[in-house]
């Protein structure tokens, strides 16, 4: 099958997934038990309030046109406004998801850095220390509850050495004097623009200690599946066969080995990558960093349905676009895998 | 103590031996000085007509109101003090409000403040409706004279100046930020007299203001220039900022760790009663608690100085009816009752109760209210009653209440706070009979309290002393029918560094640090 036809068959799968969860969502919000008219009617609404709020929402439309309009809603970005707060959502999305997108990325990316070459090196020095530290470490960072390493991360690198900021995503001392204008939310990519290494220095010192926690449990998983899978390769016939044609180490460990066994990890990261984008809020909380979870989890606890939606529809766009990037990458690098 | 808890704590005790790191700001690089405030929530709305959340700490020194809300201390009559309006006065019916406006006030554009400006920020707070705009719902038109008097028409007298005074919702901003949207506001951008104007907002995060140099009123000398701010959801990283330094004021801390914040020679426990009170309302539709006696009983049993301690650390106070002190209407002598498991045991035998299945619901996560239903529920087992704690989410426990008394809760456990500093808030919201309950979630009804209640509402325009002795005689019965168990009145605690000079906490206000005030002991 040709990339083009591949995607095409994927774009359609993925309209499919997200029309899926908007019904699912929606269905959702006219189960669970609450009344989004006193929601909207503010904190502590009197009963006119409320019966106000009903009507201005046409929340006594019949269902099938409540659907429409609210899918019609997601379908345009328009996502409509909080129930709680009356702002409008895709203002604040445009807020905290660039937050919670750059952290993610760097994460992710942290975690397929750190992950896979220590899997890569741990198998072709099985049984050495360095598996053995390695093994060791991969558990630690798979077991530690992720709220405990973040405090061990700011007891060491922000409070004890100094080296780096204890929370937040810019130091205040910028805000202070000389703000940095948003272009697309992405502080590194906004210093940039501007010009300000100041700032781009400032935002990744701020970036390490939170993406190092949350890339800990991910990179330890595809730590081990990395190390589990070339394991099983490098025993295989053609592995042999390219020892005794007599190539190098290096050549047979990451150009032929490597590629067949990354599979499993780069799904693994593919989900953490998802599971970030709103189940980071621990690490949001801890490291006081502006982002999603924060906002959805607060939704959630007051039933917000219009920010729920909205922000599943965007991480689902999200993760069915991540999904797609990382299968065509997988068939980029192992020659098995056919599109 | 949580199993997490154990671990911040454990974690803190080592922080808190490092020194302060390099990213503590108190003086900026040009010299300039900054106080930053850690706040466990974010600012969700900086818009001055819709705001009615943590950002009154931001909008209450970058905005100002027509006047301030003081209550009296030890026992001292509340004071409403001039701000933005020098003088007032109603008319007789008081059915009209007017008010003359200070002179040389210029708001942050550098226009300056005119009967037009106030009534065009009013009825923008008005026509949009959100928040807390309901506070103006008897005002029937707005007139500006000439630009130094303001008249309010209403259509029942109401305590315009207290309204006026209001947290949320009484904010006047300039004519040219009377045309923008929530989002320009939301942007980081003002349209305040306040002695701060906004440099940046970074939702989430922070919000930096800086010393507006034209503002009408005195500078403090040795006053910051600069005010941050912080967004700090999580406590143990609040008590961090607090200890090292990078924080001036914090609070929501864990009560179990106040003692070393107190050890502590650079940091100042401030505690003050709050005007947030802790009741839960007796189901009043359905047997047996239908029975005054056997509400009686309930709350004779219930372990109020236990509650204090072991919830508050002591701080909290005992709750003399709904009404709070510093809250004209307060009743510091009403008949309450004390912890008596005797006396409540012949109460229950008078109606022939011996034993009984009750459900009490509170919000989640709330730890104050679940000590006080676990100590409660103690009590109740030596007099045969078996109490059910039902934690719930604020929306689904206000909903179950809301639906059917015949199948809601027993216990209905909530705060409750005003908006503007009055006692029928409490009062018609909470004990006035109800068609279809809203917040008279104990559906309780007696017509003399809700007469007492309307007359005193009312008088409170025009004569606040009778208005005061209706309010006090509508609680004294409200305590005698049991309406409900007022368990405490909640303290406000604030961690602030030692070195502050000039802190005061208003109740009045809630969370809120007025800046202007405050300076640093070098």
């Amino acid at each position: 099958m040709g990339l083009g036809r591949y995607l095409l068959r994927r774009l359609a799968l993925s309209v499919l997934v997200v029309l899926g969860v908007t019904f699912l969502v929606f269905v959702a919000a006219q189960v669970v038990p609450s009344d989004p008219a006193a929601l909207y009617a503010g904190p502590r609404p009197t009963a006119d309030q409320i019966e106000k709020a009903r009507a201005e929402l046409h929340l006594d439309a019949p269902l099938p046109q409540r659907f429409a309009a609210f899918a019609a809603a997601m379908a345009t970005g328009d996502f409509g406004v909080s129930y709680k707060s009356r702002r409008p959502i895709a203002q604040d999305l445009r807020a905290y998801l660039p937050a919670t997108l750059e952290l993610a990325t760097v994460s992710t990316l942290l975690a397929l850095l750190i992950g896979i070459p220590a899997g890569a090196f741990a198998a072709a020095r099985r049984g050495g220390w360095l598996d053995r530290a390695g093994g060791l470490a991969s558990i630690a960072a798979v077991a530690m509850p992720t709220f405990f390493l973040a405090m061990l991360l700011q007891a060491f690198f922000a409070q004890g050495i100094g080296i780096l900021p204890l929370s937040g995503r810019l130091s205040r001392e910028i805000a202070l004097s000389a703000p940095l204008d948003p272009v697309t939310g992405f502080t590194l990519i906004d210093s940039l623009i501007a010009g300000r290494l100041d700032v781009f220095r400032d935002a990744l010192a701020h970036l390490i200690l939170p993406a190092l926690t949350l890339a800990a449990y991910p990179a330890g998983i595809a730590m081990r599946l990395t190390r589990s899978a070339m394991i099983e390769i490098l025993g295989r016939r053609h592995i042999l066969a390219a020892r005794a044609l007599g190539l190098s180490r290096a050549r047979i460990l990451f150009g032929h080995a490597l590629p067949n066994a990354v599979g499993p990890s780069l799904t693994v990261l593919g989900l953490s990558f998802a599971y970030a984008l709103t189940g980071a809020v621990l690490v949001e909380i801890i490291f006081a960093w502006p982002g999603l979870g924060r906002y959805v989890s607060e939704a959630v606890l007051s039933k917000d349905f219009p920010v729920i939606a909205a922000s599943t529809f965007v991480v689902t766009l999200c993760y069915v676009a991540m999904n797609l990037i990382l299968d065509l990458v997988q068939a980029l690098v192992d020659p098995r895998v056919a599109l | 103590m949580k199993r997490r808890d154990l671990l911040k704590t454990a974690g803190l005790a080592g922080l808190a031996t490092f020194a302060p790191s390099a990213w503590s700001v108190a003086i900026a690089q040009d010299g300039s000085r900054i106080l930053t405030l850690a706040n466990p929530a974010g600012f969700p709305d900086l818009d001055p007509s819709t705001s009615f959340s943590n950002d009154g700490l931001v909008l209450a020194n970058v905005y100002e109101g027509l006047t301030r809300y003081y209550p009296g201390t030890d026992g001292g009559t509340a004071t409403i003090e001039p701000v933005l309006a020098e003088s007032w006065t109603t008319a007789a019916d008081g059915l009209s409000w007017t008010f003359k406006l200070r002179q040389g006030v210029v708001f942050h554009d550098g226009t300056p403040l005119t009967a037009d400006a106030v009534k065009g920020s009013i009825e923008r707070t008005m026509k949009i409706a959100g928040g807390a705009a309901f506070i103006w719902s008897a005002v029937t038109g707005i007139e500006a004279p000439d630009p130094a008097t303001v008249v309010f028409k209403l259509s029942s007298p109401q305590p315009l100046d207290i309204i006026a005074s209001a947290g949320f919702a009484a904010w006047i901003f300039s004519p040219a930020s009377q045309a923008k949207d929530n989002a320009w506001f939301n942007a980081g951008n003002d349209g305040g007299t306040g002695p701060y104007k906004i440099d940046s907002y970074e939702p989430g995060q922070r919000a930096v203001a800086s010393r507006f140099t034209g503002h009408w009123g005195k500078a403090k000398e040795g006053g910051f220039d600069k005010v941050s701010f912080e967004v700090v959801e999580d406590s143990t990283l609040g008590q961090n900022m607090i200890q090292s330094g990078q924080a001036d004021w914090t609070y929501g801390l864990p009560y179990d760790n106040l003692a070393i914040m107190r050890a502590d020679p650079d940091l100042s426990v401030v505690a003050n009663p709050s005007f947030e009170t802790l009741f839960g309302l007796y189901n009043t539709k359905r047997a047996p608690l239908d029975k005054p006696k056997v509400r009686q009983a309930l709350s004779l049993a219930f372990p109020y100085d236990d509650v204090i301690n072991a919830g508050t650390a002591g701080l909290g106070a005992r709750a003399h009816g709904v009404i709070p002190p510093g809250i004209w209407g307060h009743d510091p002598d009403a008949p309450i009752p004390n912890t008596d498991l005797d006396a409540a045991r012949k109460l229950l035998a008078e109606e022939g109760v011996t034993s009984l299945d009750l459900t009490m619901t509170y919000a989640t996560s709330d730890p104050l209210e679940q000590v006080a239903g676990e100590l409660w529920k103690a009590n109740l087992e030596q007099l045969g009653i078996n109490l059910t704690l039902q934690p719930m989410a604020w929306e689904a426990q206000w909903q179950l209440a809301k639906a059917d008394p015949a199948t809601a809760q027993d216990i209905f456990v909530m705060y409750w706070w005003p908006t503007y500093v009055t006692p029928y808030d409490y009062l018609v919201s909470l004990f006035r009979s109800e068609a279809a309950p809203n917040y008279n979630l104990g559906y309780y009804s007696n017509a003399d309290v809700d007469k007492l209640i309307d007359d005193g509402a009312t008088l409170a325009g025009t004569d606040r002393a009778k208005a005061e002795d209706d309010f006090r005689a509508a609680q004294r019965k409200i305590i005698e029918d049991a309406a409900a168990v007022f368990i405490l009145d909640k303290p406000n605690v604030h961690v602030i560094r030692a070195n502050l000079q000039g802190y005061a906490d208003n109740p009045a206000y809630g969370h809120v640090v007025f800046a202007g005030d405050l300076s640093r002991k070098a």
